[in-house]
């Protein structure tokens, strides 16, 4: 054991210490958060430089209330006074007084038509918004003379389903943001499981790789067994990724809790706020640990075998195909179903022990399938880790020292009998 | 001296149609540093891996230590593969103790003998460089170092010389010699007759896969005596016309002449005081390494032979 924790600490500390791993730690997550935060920012900018707009009202009963609610939007806007010439208001526009200014007639009360004149035609943000705070104003008007003017109020707001779960267990209150989170979790752990369990897998056969390309086995494995060290290495790599993803998941669990909550309070208009609800819980994280784990090592040993029959770079490009197939295709066929639903099969294809971290983790935590499908896929998959480290830690104990042409299928067999 | 170290009996093992090491026979006895001489490609690195049971033989067996060179039996040899295999991206000093470690020993022993061994080698400053960013040279030493660090019984090293400068090569071979003292045994695979000849007991001389010679060097050497001696005198050399020895050859300022028996040796040295020339050396010549090389690798060999001198074993 000992053995096994100095090649895990090797490992673990060389690649941890690399500025690849520092730099895929921290400026994935600061890159993808950066560059969201950095388009809504331009983007409200963007918007508040405008210059002022302003607005002529035909009708002379409306133009108050649109002014006042498209000014709550955060623009600037001047009611004009209906006796003023357009051309006057278009020269305003040509100096750059003016971005440019809404125009109001009976059509607008009737038909809900309106025009907007300017140099640039309005972004789709402020065209929603426009149409929005003239509609709704003009509805107001309406039902103003109306009786039943609650009613159409409610029916117009869009009215709302609500959906009531008949899964076991859940159901009741709180249903429907079960469902939403229950899908997000799985898709965005699917994903995750993908990624992690493609790149660190890559990471061990590299490593195998480079260790036996420059013949460092040699000397390494006349101290210790294959085995201990295809575990080591295996285990060192993984501590590594336990690392990245732990970093990972502390910062967004910290930005959920803080900086979520940090900026709904500064824009209250927004429902930001209750976009907290819809984060994974607990027992959703623990579930997706449990897929991790079981999917790293499964696919880690069979990359280190990978590795281990290779002797150039671009032989293991090759040999690792089939590897990366069995990853891609399970997640190619979850993207067909991210509610979690779709075709009844596919919830036995998911017990597939290679598939199962893509495929029934999000089945899981989304209530799609039942418990005993789940807890049948991580038996499964405890069963094809074992099967899948005896054949790999074979392929791996002959294959390192074996040097020049990959094996054929058939020498590949015959080495994991005679190993 | 009954123990052995390693025992080859029979060993063939082939890659494809070629025979790396062909019904191969050796025994080295503990305490003993052989040389393992043959030019390229003559399965000098096949025979080592096959020791060191990287690779298993096709045919006969391969004793380590009186038995199959299993786990345990290997982590007694310190290995230098031909291959310099280091961690090319790990710290000089972290990788030794990372060796060190593997093979049982304390981090701290590990440290505190690793910084011995790269103060002697002349690489205290480098400890803390990444390997890569040393020269071959100094990657080399570092290797040897990661050899030699657990203290092994036994030391195998596969051309542990060359691409080293003079200098160095001393140095090593000066640590090779110190650890023979201490009682390991050694075996390494050279190419450099020369430096087998400077360091080696014993010798094994391979050619084509196929063992040539081996055995004591002293005692190889005289029974590969090219039945020569040399003389070098002042004064006039017509005594020598009246020795009736045939096979008299100038060699610079020498003459060597053919004798084989201490009968023989005799009649020449009384020759010369009767001559009254003043005789400087008389040599019963030894062949060198090489030379007994060449003559029995045959046409195998590296460089025609030297000396035309017949005689067989």
């Amino acid at each position: 054991m000992r053995q096994v924790w100095i090649v895990l600490r090797r490992e673990y500390l060389e690649r941890v210490k690399t500025k690849g791993f520092i730099l895929s730690t921290i400026a994935i997550p600061v890159l993808m958060l950066g560059m969201i935060g950095l388009s809504a920012f331009l983007g409200i900018q963007a918007e508040r430089s405008q210059r002022e707009l302003a607005l002529v009202d035909y009708t002379g009963r409306i133009g108050d209330e649109v002014a006042r609610r498209v000014q709550s939007y955060g623009y600037e806007m001047e009611l004009v006074d209906r006796v003023v010439a357009l051309d006057e208001l278009d020269r305003r526009v040509l100096e750059d007084e003016l971005e440019g200014y809404l125009v109001l007639d009976d059509l607008t009360l009737s038909e809900g038509v309106f025009a907007y004149r300017g140099k640039d035609s309005p972004s789709a943000l402020r065209r929603a918004l426009f149409e929005s705070a003239v509609v709704e104003t003009a509805l107001e008007l309406h039902l103003s003379t109306m009786e039943s003017a609650g009613t159409v109020r409610a029916l117009i707001e869009g009215g709302q389903l609500d959906y009531e779960s008949v899964v076991e267990s859940t159901g009741g209150e709180g249903a429907e943001v079960a469902r939403i989170r229950g899908i997000a979790t799985g898709f965005a752990g699917a994903f995750l499981l993908y990624l992690t369990m493609i790149l660190y897998g890559q990471y061990v056969l590299r490593s195998v790789l480079d260790e036996k390309r420059n013949r460092v086995v040699e000397v390494v494995i006349s101290s210790v067994t294959p085995w201990r060290l295809m575990l080591g290495k295996v285990l060192g790599v993984g501590s590594m990724g336990l690392t990245q993803v732990g970093i990972w998941a502390g910062s967004g669990a910290v930005l959920a809790l803080f900086g979520i909550p940090f900026i709904a309070a500064q824009f209250p208009s927004t429902e930001l706020g209750g976009f907290l609800q819809y984060l994974p819980g607990a027992g959703d994280i623990a579930l997706l640990a449990v897929y991790f784990l079981l999917g790293y090592f499964l696919f880690a040993a069979l990359f280190a075998a990978v590795g281990a029959m290779c002797s150039t770079e671009e032989d293991a490009q090759q040999a690792q195909f089939p590897l990366v197939m069995l990853l891609v295709v399970p997640f190619i066929m979850q993207m067909t179903t991210i509610e979690g639903g779709g075709f009844a099969w596919m919830d036995w294809v998911a017990l597939f022990p290679y598939f199962s971290p893509v495929m029934m983790f999000p089945r899981a935590v989304a209530g799609a399938v039942p418990w005993w499908m789940v807890a049948l896929s991580l038996v499964f998959m405890a069963l094809a880790l074992v099967g899948t480290a005896w054949v790999a830690g074979r392929i791996y104990r002959v294959g390192i020292l074996m040097q020049g042409k990959r094996p054929t299928l058939r020498e590949l067999v015959r080495w994991v009998r005679t190993a | 001296m009954t123990e052995l170290a390693v025992r080859l009996s029979g060993v063939t093992k082939s890659f494809g149609s070629h025979t790396a090491v062909s019904d191969f026979d050796l025994d080295i006895p503990r305490g003993a540093i052989v040389g393992l001489l043959g030019p390229n490609g003559s399965g000098k690195t096949t025979m080592i891996r096959m020791i060191m049971a990287i690779l298993l033989p096709d045919r006969g067996t391969v004793e380590l230590f009186g038995g199959f060179p299993d786990f345990a039996r290997r982590s007694r040899v310190g290995y230098l593969p031909e291959e310099r295999g280091v961690y090319e991206k790990m710290k000089v000093l972290e990788q030794l103790v990372f060796l060190g470690e593997l093979r049982g020993l304390t981090r701290q022993m590990a440290r505190s003998r690793a910084g011995h061994w790269l103060e002697r080698l002349g690489l205290a400053e480098w400890s803390g460089k990444k390997v890569q960013e040393l020269s071959k040279g100094m990657q080399q030493k570092v290797q040897f170092i990661g050899t030699v660090l657990h203290d092994p019984d036994m030391l195998i090293l596969d051309e542990p010389f060359s691409g080293l400068d003079p200098i160095n090569q001393d140095v090593l071979e000066a640590i090779v010699r110190e650890e023979r003292e201490r009682g390991k045994t050694i075996l390494f695979s050279t190419h450099l007759m020369e430096q087998a000849e400077r360091l080696c007991e014993r010798v094994c001389l391979i050619s084509r896969s196929r063992k040539v010679l081996d055995g004591d060097l002293k005692k190889l050497k005289r029974r590969e005596r090219s039945g020569a001696v040399a003389v070098e005198f002042e004064g006039d050399d017509r005594w020598l016309m009246r020795l009736g020895i045939r096979d008299i050859e100038r060699v610079d300022d020498a003459h060597h002449l053919s004798a084989v028996d201490q009968a023989q040796y005799d009649a020449i040295l009384a020759a010369a005081m009767e001559a009254g020339v003043a005789l400087r050396r008389f040599e019963v010549l030894e062949p060198s390494l090489r030379e007994i090389f060449v003559r029995h690798a045959g046409e195998q060999a590296e460089e025609p032979p030297m000396a035309a001198m017949g005689g067989a074993r």
